[in-house]
């Protein structure tokens, strides 16, 4: 290493590190910037994946029903899920008209129950149906069957069958006014297949429209649609949403870069004398801008690293807090971190040099 | 002495009182817009989540059950009891009859048409109504937004009709044919398409279906859109067993569930539900979307504190000579530090107000910008920031102005520190 590199690290360690606690407000200003903006693009990052889970909660956002009177092909539910992935959930629904034994139509739905459950979160139900002959019964329903002792009958079509009532269903629309059995014992009993696939499938609005052709033209001739008013709903508010992020992100960047900025150049601007003095014993306007440099990108370095280790905590936190969902530091951030980093500290670095070049060392020296 | 310091403080030594002044105005003005935004999104995005519909419905007591699958449909033997049409307007007079949105009523009969029976729904389009001097419109315009026509809508007063996509493919209808409905010849203005069971019927004006159901001022149904609060535990508890002081605060919280006890008062021999569907699921996005902007608010006023403490340290620390030469002439730690502390206040006081308006003008803009309509920001806000502002900037410089105070004056003033 030749001698006025080893002088310049030094001088530059020296800057750092012989100043007592003065880099430190430079420092702290740096990482809460980093750590800010670290934070606000991770999150960014996640929301759309996030608020796209939360609308899955609504249940189906597709479905798939055969046209009237028919049944969807025995295979449906594998076609189904090797078109648009194992991620999603398929279930399938058969209805019938049975009778009570009050002789009362009323329509007798078979699903598969555990699936419903998955598929169907916000049905309150008071207790879910384990067995064959259980049968869940909608809050209005239930009261047409005549239920003797936890147990009632139904009649299809001259076969009557008799069931165990495990609890009832509120939903505040359609469900309530059906009966739900097992799929299996549905078709035993009554004949009759699945007609309908409700479908709650992952990702965004796009990925969803997507995945309507594909299920297309894995089964043809059923009428795939999408669930309009939920897509409808997830795409306005995620698109709200991803602004409100990005507003907010640009604000709070621009700020705490401003506050850095004047931070910066006032601690700069107080080293005139050491600007002087080596000017002043002939060291190059190059070498001098050189160090500063120097000095702000080393202290932007270590406080993008810092930074970055406190802001995807900070993300992690707000994820957990909020959504229960535990995040994983997005590598990609970090060298944009870095990059935001380093330029602001060089350019808060230039403005004060740039005024300082204008100036005789003597007259700093001298104290004018 | 001590007022012409501060004075001349803040005349002569313009750039650095602008660089902390600057840094207050931003800090604040980032505050005040985060926690004006934050507060305010819960309520916009409860607005976009309207356009999913209904998330409460309305039906007589005694009302039979549906029994429909697909084409098959078994009648009940008596057409049970209809919800009163005239009592409609009654639903904005409810405790939280601003937050109802929108409502529809629907009453449903079948027709016979030549290749078999059509299923034929009476609806508001756009209806123009009146609750005492308040007038206003509803209908599924409104309510279902997502509806989609091919066509123009009916007018309520007409006897224009839509016809469901489905149903028009399979009779051979358009929009500008007519179609028979039991003898009223209805003209066609629209094909409605809605991803439902609307598709295969026909949509027509209340007043048309409630003369072909014979059943003056009958409704089957209504469904209501109204903004709600996220349900919690206490919105769950049943209102007839609570103490007198729970009720009030349960009645007067806009839940779906005290909307709906409300909307029953409207109706005698009613039930009023949530639909859980809509009003559980908004509830998880709701509190997902705005316990976070709440966050991000909080960890922007943390990071704006710390930076504004940043800039008002390094003014300070650039003025030891000041102190060195005031500590030389005779001044007390005690001058010296209120001689800072007023310097900060006042800069606090100028900025905090200049950063308030700043924030509240960037907040409006977000809003604006993001959900077309502006954010209200509650006057309560203003101390609160100002008083931020007070102990960020004062909180700043307090190390800054011990550790000036420490120094030797010699040693400052020879330029040795």
């Amino acid at each position: 290493m030749s001698v006025r590199a080893s002088m310049f690290l030094h001088v530059l360690k020296r800057g750092l590190l012989g100043r007592g606690n003065r880099p430190l407000i430079a420092f702290i200003a740096l990482t809460v910037a980093a750590t800010m903006i670290t934070a606000m693009l991770s999150l960014y990052g996640g929301l759309e994946n996030k608020l796209n889970r939360d609308f899955r909660s609504y249940g189906a956002n597709i479905t798939v029903a055969a046209p009237d009177g028919q049944r969807l092909p025995p295979d449906a539910l594998t076609r189904a899920h090797s078109a648009i992935g194992s991620d999603a959930i398929v279930v399938p629904f058969a209805f019938a008209i049975a009778h009570t034994s009050g002789d009362e139509a009323v329509v007798v739905a078979g699903t598969e129950m555990d699936q419903v459950r998955r598929l169907n979160a916000w049905w309150s139900v008071s207790k879910w149906p384990s067995g064959d002959d259980q049968a869940l019964a909608g809050s209005r329903a239930e009261s047409h069957l005549q239920v003797n002792h936890g147990s009632f009958d139904l009649d299809f079509a001259g076969r009557s069958l008799h069931f165990r009532q495990s609890g009832t269903v509120k939903t505040g629309s359609d469900e309530e006014d059906r009966v739900y059995i097992p799929l299996s014992t549905f078709e035993r009993w009554t004949g009759i297949g699945a007609s309908l696939l409700e479908i709650s499938a992952p990702g965004s609005r796009d990925q969803i429209a997507a995945d309507v052709s594909q299920l297309e033209s894995a089964l043809p001739g059923m009428q795939v649609r999408p669930v309009r008013q939920l897509l409808r709903a997830q795409g306005a508010v995620v698109s709200r949403m991803r602004s409100v992020m990005l507003a907010s992100t640009l604000l709070i960047a621009l700020t705490v870069a401003l506050c850095v900025f004047s931070t910066l150049t006032s601690s700069i601007l107080e080293r005139r004398r050491d600007f002087a003095v080596m000017k002043a014993i002939g060291s190059s306007q190059a070498t001098v801008n050189a160090l500063f440099a120097g000095e702000a990108l080393t202290i932007a370095l270590c406080a993008a690293v810092l930074g970055y280790i406190l802001g995807s905590g900070t993300a992690a936190w707000i994820s957990q807090a909020n959504f229960h969902a535990v995040v994983t530091p997005q590598l990609s951030v970090l060298p944009l971190v870095i990059l935001a980093n380093l330029a602001l500290a060089l350019l808060a670095a230039t403005v004060p040099l740039a005024r300082l070049q204008r100036i005789e060392p003597a007259g700093i020296l001298k104290g004018e | 002495m001590f007022f012409r310091l501060l004075y001349q403080s803040f005349r002569r030594q313009q750039r650095r009182k602008l660089l902390a002044g600057i840094a207050v105005t931003l800090g604040v003005a980032v505050a005040t817009a985060m926690i004006a935004v934050g507060v305010d999104v819960g309520d916009k995005i409860n607005r976009e989540l309207r356009v999913y519909g209904a998330n409460i419905v309305v039906y007589p007591e005694d009302a039979a059950l549906q029994v429909r699958v697909g084409d098959q449909e078994v009648k009940p033997a008596s057409p049970g009891t209809y919800l009163k049409e005239s009592t409609l307007p009654n639903i904005k007079g409810i405790f939280w009859g601003h937050n109802i949105l929108a409502f529809a009523p629907f009453l449903e009969t079948q027709v016979q048409g030549q290749s078999g029976p059509i299923r034929v729904l009476g609806t508001y389009f756009d209806k123009q109504l009146r609750f005492g001097t308040e007038e206003f419109s509803t209908g599924v315009e409104k309510l279902y937004p997502w509806w989609k026509v091919q066509g123009t809508w009916p007018s309520d007063g007409s006897t224009d009709v839509l016809v469901g996509s489905q149903l028009a493919s399979r009779i051979g209808k358009q929009a500008g044919d007519s179609i028979d409905l039991s003898g009223v010849s209805a003209r066609i203005s629209g094909i409605v398409s809605t991803g439902s069971t609307e598709d295969n019927a026909v949509v027509a004006p209340l007043a048309l279906v409630q003369r072909l159901a014979h059943a003056p001022d009958g409704v089957d149904r209504i469904y209501v859109s109204a903004l709600t609060k996220p349900e919690d535990p206490f919105a769950r508890r049943d209102p007839d067993r609570m103490t007198a002081a729970d009720r009030d605060r349960w009645y007067c919280s806009p839940y779906a569930n005290s909307i709906a006890y409300q909307l029953r008062e409207v109706f005698p021999a009613a039930r009023a539900e949530q639909i859980r569907q809509a009003a559980q699921n908004e509830g998880t996005v709701l509190s997902h979307i705005s316990g976070m902007m709440l966050l991000i608010a909080l960890a922007s006023l943390i990071a704006a504190a710390l930076a504004v403490s940043a800039a008002m340290a390094t003014t300070i620390l650039e003025r030891r000579q000041e102190v060195g030469l005031m500590k030389s002439l005779g001044a007390t730690a005690s001058t010296i530090a209120s001689l800072f502390v007023c310097e900060a206040t006042l800069l606090a006081l100028g900025a905090g107000i200049l950063g308030f308006l700043l924030g509240d003008l960037i907040a409006q803009r977000i809003a604006q910008a993001v959900f077309h309509s502006g954010v209200a920001i509650t006057p309560v806000l203003l101390p609160m920031v100002i008083i931020l502002a007070l102990l960020v900037t004062i909180g700043g410089s307090a190390a800054a102005i011990h550790r000036a105070l420490n120094l030797d004056p010699v040693l400052v003033l020879r330029g040795d520190v």
